[in-house]
């Protein structure tokens, strides 16, 4: 007789969720799926605000990334009013990505993520958090904290303050950036790249002792999604499409972002209210792709900076194809955060970043608009319409963790049947099905707009759904 | 001496917002021009080093289990935890304290936490009668700590 475990509340992720394991009449897990539980329905409650309103509104989306709703929403209201924004205002928006990136990637890698990979994934879950790591590594601990109070500060020293700045608007940004406070930052990246770098090779180091999940977290043939620059690298705040599949051929480019209901279709399922986009031309569900870190660096030729580039080769060695283990979503993380550090860098020292001219002006031309740009766990998207006052009329959000939905789903099913033997739920089985979860890094709150704690409960189910049992934090 | 304010709370939760606005008031009115304040929604590991610079340190937060308006000052003893929690979205003034002598080796000599008591959590940036009274009397107090004066702590 089958059964189901469920894992409420997964712990050490941002937002709310929980996973049930079906078996089946064997005692085999026969499916696996991963429920996020509310919703908040930022595109409902837009509706009739004035499109201006929309980056400092859809901000408040999450207070993990609200950059990157922060950009998308603005570049969509740029798409509105017809209009690019100024040099430097482009640079200076492109900083503020990378430096959220690098706090979004420090907070999963050091904060959620390195539990396991220092105390073991079978440590004792009251030890299995950033303060049993500070006690085991202080150093590391230091580091991370280092690296994310950076990103943080690069944050509010362009924008004002870390968290829901207002300081991106339609046309540009609202004050241009200071030699001094350039200088400043500039002082600050020779030891976040030493950090950064310091952390890659000890990362490295551990890979070995990881074969069995680099094996079975996520590790399966898909597509992969994400915005390419002209010059062939990622394109984290502006490019076009590219589709890759697993073998690290190209299945589509050059995609224009404002077409994208052209090509990811939007599927619903009852148990989430996560959505689950696919590609289109290959139907649901086979349209599975996975966007974000690994993604990124699955889908270019090059890194694009020095440092980081060294470091690219080395990963895209680990496959002689895509790299294809969700598991190395950690590895890639570590990558772009050194990528971000050293692009920050130029950027900083291009004569243009301190141009006065920070936004230009203009009034409604368009009545739909798309702004896409790339979040720290993937693509997203921000799509508006208006009326001829302005008002919004419609808004469809795709964003990250939702494009990684099917990915996710699949990923547990196939780490549960590696590691849950029996109907008895033992804590590191838990917490191995949970670390697929985490290592796509997801943002709930961001992907079903959810309010409540996250949290984590593993359910085990007969066939005829009666509950054996449950595993709660 | 070095002191630092550390103030967490939701400014658009009523109640909950207290210890921020405390905080904001305490520009201009504290002895030291040089004391750091640091709001924030809650206490972060980040937030463990600016800790480890300071000699002195006043945390500021509401509360939901004490009557509303009242007022609490308890020293922090700055004792290393065992490690209890599986998420860092609660972190206690101990804990940080703990976080900033593990990782940057030290931690202010003295910390109070200074709590008010609060009865409205409801969205919305208003205070609840009994904690808008409170207020002159926590800003007071937190005042004296920082400036050195004795305060009856509980």
């Amino acid at each position: 007789m089958g059964n189901t475990i469920t894992i409420d509340p997964i712990t050490r992720i941002e937002g709310h969720a929980k996973i049930t394991l079906h078996l089946d009449d064997s005692g085999d897990v026969a499916a696996a799926h991963f429920h996020t539980t509310q919703f908040r329905g930022f595109e409902k409650l837009c509706e009739g605000r004035p499109f201006y309103e929309m980056p400092y509104l859809m901000e408040r989306i999450c207070g993990i990334c609200p950059v990157s709703h922060l950009l998308a929403s603005a570049k969509a209201c740029d798409a509105l009013l017809a209009m690019k924004v100024p040099p430097a205002a482009g640079k200076l928006r492109r900083i503020l990505e990378l430096a959220q990136l690098i706090q979004s990637h420090a907070l999963s890698f050091f904060y959620l993520s390195s539990p396991d990979l220092i105390l073991g994934m079978d440590a004792d879950p009251k030890e299995r958090n950033i303060f049993g790591v500070a006690q085991k590594q202080p150093e590391l601990a230091k580091w991370g904290i280092r690296l994310r109070q950076f990103g943080q500060q690069i944050i509010e020293t362009l924008a004002g303050k870390r968290i829901h700045p207002a300081w991106v608007v339609p046309g540009g940004v609202n004050e241009p950036l200071s030699v001094e406070k350039r200088d400043k930052l500039l002082t600050q990246i020779p030891e976040a790249i030493s950090i950064a770098q310091k952390t890659l090779k000890g990362f490295k180091w551990q890979l070995e002792n990881f074969r069995a999940e680099i094996r079975t977290f996520a590790n399966f043939p898909s597509l992969f999604m994400g915005l390419v620059t002209i010059d062939e690298r990622a394109g984290y705040y502006q490019g076009k499409l590219r589709f890759t599949d697993a073998l690290g051929n190209i299945v589509a480019d050059e995609l224009d972002p404002a077409n994208y209901q052209d090509f990811i279709g939007e599927a619903v399922e009852p148990y989430t209210f996560m959505k689950f986009p696919y590609y289109k031309p290959m139907g649901y569900p086979d349209g599975m792709y996975r966007v974000g870190p690994l993604a990124r660096l699955n889908l270019v030729d090059n890194c694009g900076t020095p440092l980081a580039q060294q470091e690219w080769i080395e990963f895209r060695d680990l496959e002689r194809s895509a790299v294809l283990s969700s598991f190395h979503y950690h590895y890639a993380r570590l990558i772009e955060i050194l990528f971000a550090l050293e692009h920050i860098q130029e950027y900083l020292e291009d004569p243009i970043i301190t141009k006065k001219q920070a936004k230009y002006s203009a009034s409604l031309n368009n009545l739909e608009g798309v702004g896409c740009c790339e979040a720290p766990r993937g693509t997203l998207i921000h799509h508006y319409r208006v009326n001829e006052e302005g008002l919004i009329t419609f808004a469809n959000l795709i964003i990250a963790t939702g494009h990684n939905n099917l990915a996710m789903n699949r990923g547990i099913l196939q780490a549960a049947r590696h590691f849950v033997r029996s109907e008895k739920l033992t804590e590191g089985m838990l917490n191995r099905v949970e670390a697929v979860i985490r290592a796509f890094d997801p943002c709930l709150s961001c992907s079903t707009h959810t309010d409540g704690h996250m949290a984590l409960q593993v359910q085990l189910l007969r066939p005829d759904g009666k509950l054996v049992d449950e595993i709660r934090r | 001496m070095t002191s630092i304010v550390l103030a967490c709370g939701n400014a658009l939760r009523g109640d909950d917002g207290v210890g921020l606005y405390l905080a904001h008031r305490l520009y201009g009115a504290i002895c030291d021009a040089e004391t750091e304040i640091v709001c924030s929604q809650q206490w972060l590991p980040e937030q463990a080093e600016d800790l480890s610079r300071a000699q002195l340190a006043v945390f500021i937060d509401a509360s939901v289990a004490m009557k509303a308006g009242e007022i609490r000052v308890r020293q922090v003893r700055g004792v290393d935890e065992k490690p209890t929690a599986t998420t860092t979205h609660a972190l206690t003034p101990e804990r940080l304290m703990g976080l900033a002598r593990e990782v940057f080796g030290r931690a202010p000599e003295r910390a109070y936490l200074v709590t008010v008591g609060g009865s409205s959590f409801e969205h919305g940036a208003e205070f609840s009668e009994p904690v808008k009274n409170a207020i002159p009397a926590a800003l007071r107090q937190i005042q004296e700590l920082l400036c050195d004066e004795p305060v009856r702590v509980g």
